[in-house]
């Protein structure tokens, strides 16, 4: 490129003469390098497009090769029309054929919006080319009507160009530097030809447009050099097609088009080509409606397949909250059928209890007092599970409700502990209380009872022979304390969080075939948690286990 | 027999039943019994006893329909009437005694605890 750049330079200093043949090296050295470049960098089979645009530029090539010829051998411009004419409109297809190669490569769209696109930009350019460059032609003396047909054919070729660089403009896919470099050569090429047609008269060789060709010769050998040629014609998968504003500034300039022209003309005092510019606009405004009506269809479907979408969302809704309905019904005729089998039970336990203990005021033989008593006790444990299973049945549908009121926890604790004592006491436990003063806090005494009766009894239940279980209970910043600890089997830390779940039970109370329902925790966090306190476990297996209990304990 | 007051126990369970009436002869008091809700409303009109001890969960009349029955008989104004149900929620508790009974008491019970109610609805007589 540094190179092209310089031999332009050097172009502008040459002498006429010497121009001519230069601009012809320059010409046939880009020729060269775009078919080197396609031969490096893509393999065999996809070089068509850049061989193409080879042979078209070599079609300028030999073109500008015979006009030197006449220039510097024969001292004279060659007649109008000549050989080099056939050479330079062979050209144009050439080049136009390879940016359609290119932009197929790419994976151009031939859905009916492109089409429209391209007729769009076809239409403009075709007005313009018309007004503008072609129909001059009409306007000027030629020596024979063919002379004046070959001359309209170069606008009719700019055309065809202009419409390629526009969709290589608008073309799909990532712009590589390649692709860039491709689009400015196009573009330079095009402009250089379009400020000709604008002067056609005037136009001298040597003339700074010849510089913009030549600049066009260079960049599009450098496109060919540049090594991302080869990616030039990897689509970008994830760009769907849509209406970039790219696609819109040229649907919006199209439009502007035939106005514009009018408009120049009218400035400009030229011959207004009233009847072109009305056709051409009629034209244009209808195609890009076509396109915009396609584009409200498409917005419209969009629409409809979104709405359809939210349709489906809200019937998953729908059914969701069903199931979810019907989940919830079953949870509670679930809770129904425990509460009922808990009245049904507690029926005949009523009986064995009441028999039992009648029985037991008669009875006089110790012995038989002794296995009295064992039924009397497994009655009551029975009727403590009972009452568990109904309690945590309700749980589950349902906050606990407390019938509040004052209540003095340190009588609770007393009194939970010496109703505790018969039952350490048979099972070689010590048990030691220490409560201090604490505040009188709200709550229900029947709930808190049993709080303390699960904690104290669970702490029995899990501690060995001659082990002991301290009860403390005392106020500490604004709380109400509740410590019960005792020497037992411990807990492992990682069932620490399951503890309190319903029907938990942990792996050391399986191992030593501790009886437990996995319920007296769960209830007592829910009598804890309804009184606005926290329950919480400390302890290792082996070490001992210590259940902490914090109520708020009032301003003080 | 013991010529102590008369107080009506019912019950479908004929074994609750008798323990009910054991318990409450031994204390003293003259007892009748009902095996449902409908025998219960007719000897309690027929025979006004002092108190009456029902169970709620009966066949033909609930021991709530009973109580609403007993207690919009004037001439039986003065009755007492304590619910002995297995049926242990709040809810059950609640509606017990917004229905008019003067005791909720759980199944199973203790002795002594069915007898001090009976006792202290008499007025300790």
């Amino acid at each position: 490129m540094g190179a092209g750049a310089l031999a332009i330079v050097v172009y502008f200093l040459l002498p006429p003469d010497g121009q001519s043949v230069f601009y012809v090296v320059i010409g046939a050295a880009s020729v060269s390098a775009i078919l080197v470049g396609a031969a490096r960098n893509l393999p065999q089979g996809r070089r068509l497009a850049w061989q193409l645009f080879a042979f078209g530029l070599l079609g300028q090539v030999v073109g500008d090769a015979i006009f030197a010829f006449y220039e510097v051998s024969l001292n004279r411009e060659p007649p109008s029309p000549s050989v080099a004419d056939a050479f330079y409109l062979a050209g144009y297809p050439l080049l136009v054929l390879g940016v359609v190669l290119v932009l197929r490569e790419l994976g151009s769209q031939t859905s009916r919006a492109a089409i429209l696109d391209t007729v769009v930009i076809f239409a403009a350019v075709a007005l313009v080319q018309w007004v503008f460059f072609a129909d001059p032609y009409n306007h000027m003396h030629f020596g024979t009507e063919f002379a004046r047909v070959v001359a309209m054919a170069y606008p009719v070729m700019d055309a065809l160009l202009l419409v390629a660089l526009a969709q290589l403009l608008v073309g799909p896919g990532g712009r590589t530097r390649a692709y860039r470099l491709l689009l400015l050569s196009v573009g330079l090429w095009v402009i250089a030809d379009e400020i000709y047609g604008l002067n056609v008269n005037a136009y001298q060789g040597g003339d700074w447009i010849d510089g913009l060709w030549l600049a066009s010769y260079v960049v599009w050998a450098g496109a060919a050099l540049e090594p991302s040629m080869a990616r030039i014609a990897e689509p970008d998968r994830r760009r769907l097609p849509r209406l970039s504003h790219t696609r819109m500034l040229v649907l919006a300039a199209a439009l502007l088009t035939a106005p514009l022209t009018l408009l120049v003309e009218r400035l400009a005092h030229h011959r207004v080509h009233a009847f072109v510019i009305a056709i051409g606009g009629a034209v244009l405004g209808a195609v890009v409606l076509l396109r915009l009506a396609g584009l409200v269809r498409a917005v419209e479907s969009a629409g409809r397949a979104e709405r359809a979408a939210r349709r489906e969302a809200e019937q998953a809704q729908q059914l969701l909250a069903f199931q979810n309905q019907q989940l919830l019904e079953l949870d509670r005729v679930k809770d129904e059928f425990v509460s009922s089998i808990s009245h049904e039970l507690r029926t005949p336990l009523t009986s064995i209890a009441g028999y039992v203990e009648l029985l037991l005021e008669e009875e006089a033989d110790d012995y038989k007092r002794g296995h009295l008593s064992i039924i009397e006790r497994n009655a009551d444990r029975l009727l403590s599970l009972v009452s568990d299973l109904l309690f945590a049945a309700r749980l589950q549908y349902g906050k606990l409700e407390l019938e509040r009121s004052p209540v003095d926890l340190r009588t609770l604790v007393q009194q939970s502990v010496d109703s505790a004592r018969p039952r350490a006491r048979a099972a070689s436990v010590r048990l030691d209380v220490d409560v201090s003063a604490v505040p009188i806090m709200q709550g229900e005494p029947a709930k808190l009872a049993q709080l303390l009766d699960n904690l104290v009894s669970n702490a029995i239940k899990f501690t060995p022979r001659d082990g002991r279980v301290d009860v403390r209970l005392a106020q500490r910043d604004g709380t109400i304390r509740l410590e019960v600890s005792d020497t037992g089997i411990g807990i492992e830390e990682s069932e620490r969080e399951q503890l309190f779940q319903r029907f938990f039970r942990a792996q050391s109370a399986l191992e030593h075939q501790i009886q437990g329902t996995g319920l007296g925790l769960y209830i007592s966090k829910a009598i804890v948690d309804a009184h606005g306190g926290r329950i919480g476990v400390d302890g290792a297996p082996g070490r001992g286990t210590t259940f902490v209990v914090e109520f708020p304990g009032g301003a003080r | 027999m013991n010529n102590g007051p008369l107080v009506l126990c019912a019950d479908d369970d004929e074994d609750i039943l008798s323990l009910v009436s054991l318990r409450l002869q031994r204390a003293g008091f003259d007892v009748a019994t009902a095996s449902d809700g409908e025998a219960a409303v007719a000897i309690a009109r027929e025979l006004r006893p002092a108190v009456a001890v029902l169970d709620v969960m009966m066949p033909k009349r609930t021991g709530y329909e009973v109580l609403s029955e007993l207690r919009s008989d004037e001439a039986l104004r003065e009755m007492k009437v304590i619910l002995l149900s297995a049926r242990v929620q709040e809810s059950d508790v609640a509606r017990g005694l917004e229905a008019g009974a003067d005791a909720y008491l759980a199944k199973p019970f203790k002795a002594h605890e069915l007898v001090t109610k009976v006792q202290e609805l008499l007025g300790g007589a």
